[in-house]
Parts: structure tokens; sequence; C-alpha cells
């Protein structure tokens, strides 16, 4: 393998990661506030992408319409489903709003399909020729992409460390019980949260569906890699869910040239074994405490 | 609750049970008619031919019932939507043998479908008729009641080699979705082309639901290929051609219908799919039951039956039943039935074209060759037929069609 195949793996590698990235931030900030895994998070993403697609046709084509369309309708349906269902199941034991994200999940798509169909749709991006700097290759797809990615995480840490409701959703994942005795209404905090997750799930849904196809099945295949991402990263910790979700997509790519495309994804799955045997809370997570 | 089965309803009831599933070849005189279900993907991926194909099996059987039965036994047609999921398509076929009693299922189109359900008609030992492509169902078929009326994808691979030979394609790649179907045409592919005494420079095998498939092609492409070959599927076809075609890089496609169709043009616009080849099996166009079908299809559905490959395939599939039945003679179980297909089917005897003539010729004790709407159906051992393959190039948005092959 030459050093250009090496970094073309790389960009590949990294690209796939930051898209992977943002379902896996949304999951850990459910994991951190609201404390349950999510499973509903790739439907959001679905649900987001056609909304994205159905903005962009009605506006003719342009596809910052798209994206408006896809963020106002991940935000609505994320909230929505938080004010219909898991609200009403606060307080009880993560099982509980596991399996009714479950039931959402399936809800979301079943009705999706019911009106969008099985078939695949696209994004009408127009397509440009790649880069090419002695072979490195650039898509400027993929910049933008990940650009987006990044903005979408910087300003998701501003959010969180610079804003009275992002230290409020801090001081509920660090410990809930003390919040609630500082004066901070949970209720509100949370509404913030789900906007915030379903504006991550929709930007997810929608570069995907820029770079691939949007399909009703797409957000749930994400989950497990978005999955696999958080627990690498360390459950709960944001930036820990970025690296890892870079890391995996970095490492299934720089494996191809060894294992063949078959069993990359087995690689990444094996790094995460190897990163839990050695570090069980994950490479950012804070050790978790008995009560 | 007193509606509940005593001990000894239950007992009569599961040795009644036993008694009739133990006893394979139920007779069709019984009642004079033979039960075919039809389990055609009506809604799902495989919606855009399976409301056609149930159309077809419905023209078939209205014709052979007109024609006064076959072997002294009527048609009776019961319908379910598989729904191109093998676990809806699992329960469908389970209502149709245990609740409508069928003989026949037919009109599975996917291979996903076809492999769930073989089992089932196996156990009940009733045929089983499909538009599948998967290698995997031929070897499966153990008790020969399984009937393919699709190419294989090792045939599609066979077909592959044949065109990129006719073009001139020197250094073919291959590039195959990891299940049975996509990997059959790749790998059908790579046989038929080393047996002319060529070399594929690469082959990947990739998984399915990726954002990308940069990495792959990256590696495919590293060889130089002139053409690459695929055993693919729509979403990943434009997930591959489109990074393909930002990469700059010259060079030719050839792909099965089922990935490069009019969806796949309007997905990717007419610039990146230019000069794409897709590979179809097409009907026996010149065929006078071809043109027999052709008719009664556009009558009963205002289209051309060259929209839909399957449903001559389907139309196909009530007629060798039909005719077998008519060979058998009255009283003949599902396996006698069964038995005669290949017997109707090929060479050797009389041409024909339609039921009521080989019901003719069958009556005067005479030998007959059913050639098909969709192909010569010429059984092989494992209940596979040979249709020939139309290759159609994208110009300017259209596919076009510009030669046909056999294999």
């Amino acid at each position: 393998m030459t050093l250009v195949d090496f970094i073309n793996l790389l960009i590949n590698g990294t690209v796939e990661g930051l898209l992977i990235a943002l379902p896996a931030l949304a999951l850990t900030l459910v994991m951190g506030l609201a404390r349950f895994p999510n499973a509903a998070t790739g439907d959001y993403m679905t649900l987001a992408a056609y909304a994205g697609i159905g903005a962009q046709s009605l506006a003719g084509g342009a596809l910052v319409a798209g994206g408006i369309g896809a963020v106002a309708a991940g935000a609505a349906v994320s909230v929505a489903f938080y004010l219909w269902v898991f609200r009403a199941l606060r307080g009880r034991p993560p099982v509980a709003n596991l399996v009714a994200s479950i039931g959402i999940a399936f809800f979301a798509r079943s009705l999706l399909t019911l009106f969008a169909g099985q078939d695949q749709q696209t994004y009408a991006v127009p397509l440009v020729r790649a880069w090419n700097f002695d072979g490195i290759r650039l898509l400027p797809t993929d910049l933008y992409v990940a650009g987006i990615a990044l903005l979408a995480m910087a300003l998701l840490f501003a959010l969180l460390h610079l804003t009275p409701i992002g230290r409020q959703m801090r001081a509920i994942a660090d410990n809930p019980d003390l919040a609630r005795a500082c004066g901070i209404r949970s209720g509100r905090v949370l509404i913030a949260l789900w906007a915030v997750v379903g504006v991550l799930c929709a930007l997810g849904g929608m570069m995907f569906g820029i770079k691939a196809v949007v399909m009703p099945e797409m957000g749930w295949e994400l989950l497990i890699p978005a999955f696999a991402a958080m627990i690498l990263g360390g459950i709960g910790s944001p930036a820990g869910a970025v690296v890892g979700g870079v890391l995996l997509g970095v490492a299934s790519e720089l494996s191809v040239p060894f294992v063949g495309p078959s069993y990359k994804i087995a690689v990444a799955f094996a790094l995460l074994l190897i990163v839990l045997l050695v570090r069980p809370r994950g490479l950012f997570g804070k050790a978790l405490v008995a009560r | 609750m007193s509606e509940r089965f005593s001990r000894r309803d239950l007992l009569l009831a599961s040795a009644a049970l036993a008694g009739a599933t133990a006893w394979p070849g139920r007779a069709l005189a019984q009642a004079g008619v033979m039960r075919i279900g039809s389990l055609c993907p009506v809604t799902g991926a495989g919606s855009p031919y399976g409301s056609g194909m149930q159309k077809a099996i419905e023209i078939a059987v209205a014709e052979v019932n007109a024609a006064g039965g076959a072997g002294g036994s009527k048609l009776e047609l019961f319908s379910e939507d598989g729904q191109t999921k093998p676990d809806a398509a699992v329960l469908a076929a389970k209502k149709l043998i245990e609740v409508n009693k069928v003989q026949a299922i037919l009109g599975t189109w996917s291979s996903g479908v076809t492999l769930a359900v073989m089992p089932l008609t196996d156990a009940a030992n009733i045929i089983e008729m499909n538009t599948s492509g998967a290698p995997a169902i031929s070897q499966l078929d153990k008790k020969d009641l399984v009937w393919r009326f699709q190419a294989t994808n090792d045939r599609f691979g066979q077909a592959f080699a044949v065109i990129a030979e006719k073009r001139g394609f020197k250094r073919p790649a291959t590039m195959a979705f990891n299940n049975a179907s996509g990997i059959g045409n790749a790998d059908g592919f790579k046989k038929a082309w080393e047996r002319k005494g060529g070399k594929v420079v690469a082959s990947v095998v990739y998984e399915p639901n990726r954002p990308s498939y940069r990495t792959e092609l990256q590696q495919v492409l590293a060889a130089k290929p002139d053409v690459i070959v695929t055993g693919s599927y729509l979403p990943d076809s434009t997930i591959i051609l489109r990074e393909w075609y930002q990469s700059g890089q010259d060079l030719k496609w050839i792909m099965p219908s089922w990935a490069a169709n009019p969806d796949l043009v309007k997905a990717l616009g007419n610039e990146v799919v230019e000069g794409l080849i897709s590979v179809d099996s097409v009907s026996n166009e010149n065929a006078a039951s071809y043109k027999h079908f052709d008719a009664a299809f556009n009558a009963a559905t205002g289209k051309s039956a060259s929209t839909n490959v399957y449903a001559a395939m389907c139309y196909d599939m009530v007629v060798c039943i039909a005719l077998a039945m008519e060979a058998a003679g009255p009283n003949a179980t599902v396996l006698q039935v069964n038995a005669k297909i290949r017997e109707v089917a090929n060479p050797d005897g009389t041409k024909v074209y339609t039921f009521s003539e080989g019901k003719k010729l069958l009556a005067e004790k005479k030998k007959v060759n059913y050639e098909g709407a969709s192909g010569r159906l010429d059984f092989d051992q494992y209940g596979d037929v040979s249709p020939d393959f139309g290759v159609y190039v994208v110009e300017k948005g259209q596919l076009v069609r510009r030669d046909v092959v056999s294999i």
C-alpha cells in the first residue's frame, strides 16, 4: 500500500466516521440526560432525510431549503415523541424507555413507508469531479459533508459549555437530584435536549442521504455503528462520541487492504472489543458509580 | 370456558391432521379441481412487477378453464401477496397450503422469498414455481418439485461474459453485493470469462448499507479495468456509480437490469450513466405463444407484455402445469403431474404454443414441447431454464436494446 492509497483511505474513513458521529452524539446526549438508549435515533434520521428531500423538491431544488426542512422536521419529530411518549415514562426503568423507543422506531418507519413507499430517493446535488492532488482524491461533496458535521459539533459544544441551558444540561447529566435541588427545571431542559437531538439526527440523515441514498431502512441500519461509536468513546461523553465515530470509520477503511471489504466492519468491532477490555468505560467515559 | 376442546376432540383432530399430512400424493380429481396458489410480490421491492405477474396467472387459468380444463380437472386460483418479504411470504404460503389446500405455489420473485417458501412446499409435496436467480435454489431442490422460469445468476454471469467478449473488453473487474445473488452473478462471469481464456483483474465483494463505497472502488480502479461487471442492486449501484463518476476514471459498466433500470438513470442523471450496459433476460418475442400472451396481457392491463418479463414467466407456469396435468391424465397426484412437466416442455415432441394446441395433441397421444411466451422452456436436471438475454445500452437517459445474446 502506497502513501497515496493510505491517505485516500484515511480520508474515506474520516468522512464516514464524522457521519456516524452525528447520530452517536444524539445517542450519547440522551444516554447522559434521559438515561436510556434511544433506539428510535436512526428513524429520526430517516424521517428528517425524507422531509429534506420533500422540502428540496417543493422549493424547486434548493439544497438549503432541503436542509432547513430536514432540521425543522427532525427537531419537531424528536420533541413530539418526547412530549407524547418519553415524558410519560420519566422515572421508569431504562428498559421501559428502550422498549418504547423501539416501538417508536417501528411506528415511524411504517408510517413513512405508507406514504413514501419503499423506493429509494436521492437529494439533487450537482456531481463534480474529485480534486486530484497527485492521486489523493478529494471529493467536494465529502468536504461539504465533513464541514457541516464539524460545524454542527462545534455549535453543540458551544451550546453545552457556553450557554445557561447547556450548563443546566450538564448539571442534570452529572447529578439529576442535585440539579433539581438547585432549582433547575428539568422539563424545559429536556425539551431543549430533544430538539438538539432532533437537529443532530436531521443533519446526520441529510448528510447520509447526500452521500448515499435515502431509503426507509437507512437510519435503522446506522443504529449499530452509532451505538458502537458511543460505547467506544464512553457513554454520555459528547467528545467521546465524535472520537469514537472517527476511530471506527478510519479503522474499518484502513483494514481493507489487509482483510478485504467484507471484513472491515468486523475489524471496527474488534477494535471496540479491545478498547473495552482495556478500558471498560470507553475512551472518555466516567467510571460508573453504583448507587 | 366451555368451548375448549375436550381431550377426545383434540386426539381426533390431531389424528386426522397426522393422517392428512402423511398422505403426500393427494389425488387431484377428488373434487375435479387443481388448486393453485399465486404468491407474487404485489407490494415491496417487487411491486413494479407483482400485479402484472398475478394478472398473467389469472389470464392463463381462465384460458385453461375456457378450454375445458386439464386432465379432467378445472383450475382454481387463490392469490396472496408475498410482499417481497420472506417472513410475510412464509405466512401467506402457510395459509395457501393449510387453509386453501393448494397443490402448487406460483410466482415467487425474489430469491429470499423463494428460499423461505421452498421448505414449506417441499414438506407438503407440492409444486413451487419461481422467477428467482439464486444458484442455491437448484442445489436445495432435492425433490425436483421446484421450477425456475428465470435465468440463474450464474447464467446471467455467463451472459455478461459473452457480452464483454463481443464488445471487445480485455480487462474486466467484478464488484458483487454480498449475498447469494450478487456473488452468483460475479462468480458466473468469472468462471465463464476464464473458460474463454481471459483474466479478471480485480474482484471485490462489498457489504450492503454503507454510506460510501469509495474504498472498494479504489481497490478495483487500482487494477485499471476497462469494464466493471457487477452483481448489484439499485441503491448500492447508485452510490458506486456516483463515486466512480466523481473519481473521473474512464471505463464501462455491465449490470443486471434489476440494478440498471430507469430509476438508476433518474437518481444519477443522464451524464453519469451514458453508455452503461444493462442486461436482462428477454421473452420469447418471435414465438406465437408470446404474441398470443401479449395480446391477452394488453387487453387485461393496457400494457405490452414487454414491460414486465416476469408476467410472461408466470403465464407459462400455469400452462406448463396444465399441460402436465393433461399428460398425466385424470386422477393423477401432484407428484405424477410434477413428473410430466419436463416431458411437455422439453424437446422431442411437436412444438406447441398454446395450451389448447397442446391439449389436442396430447389427446391424440402425441408428445408435445411447449415453447413458452417467456422462453423455449427447456428445463435442465435442476428444473432451470436458459432464456435469451437482451443487451440494453443507456443512450441519452434511455435504455435502448442493442443486441440479444444466447449462452
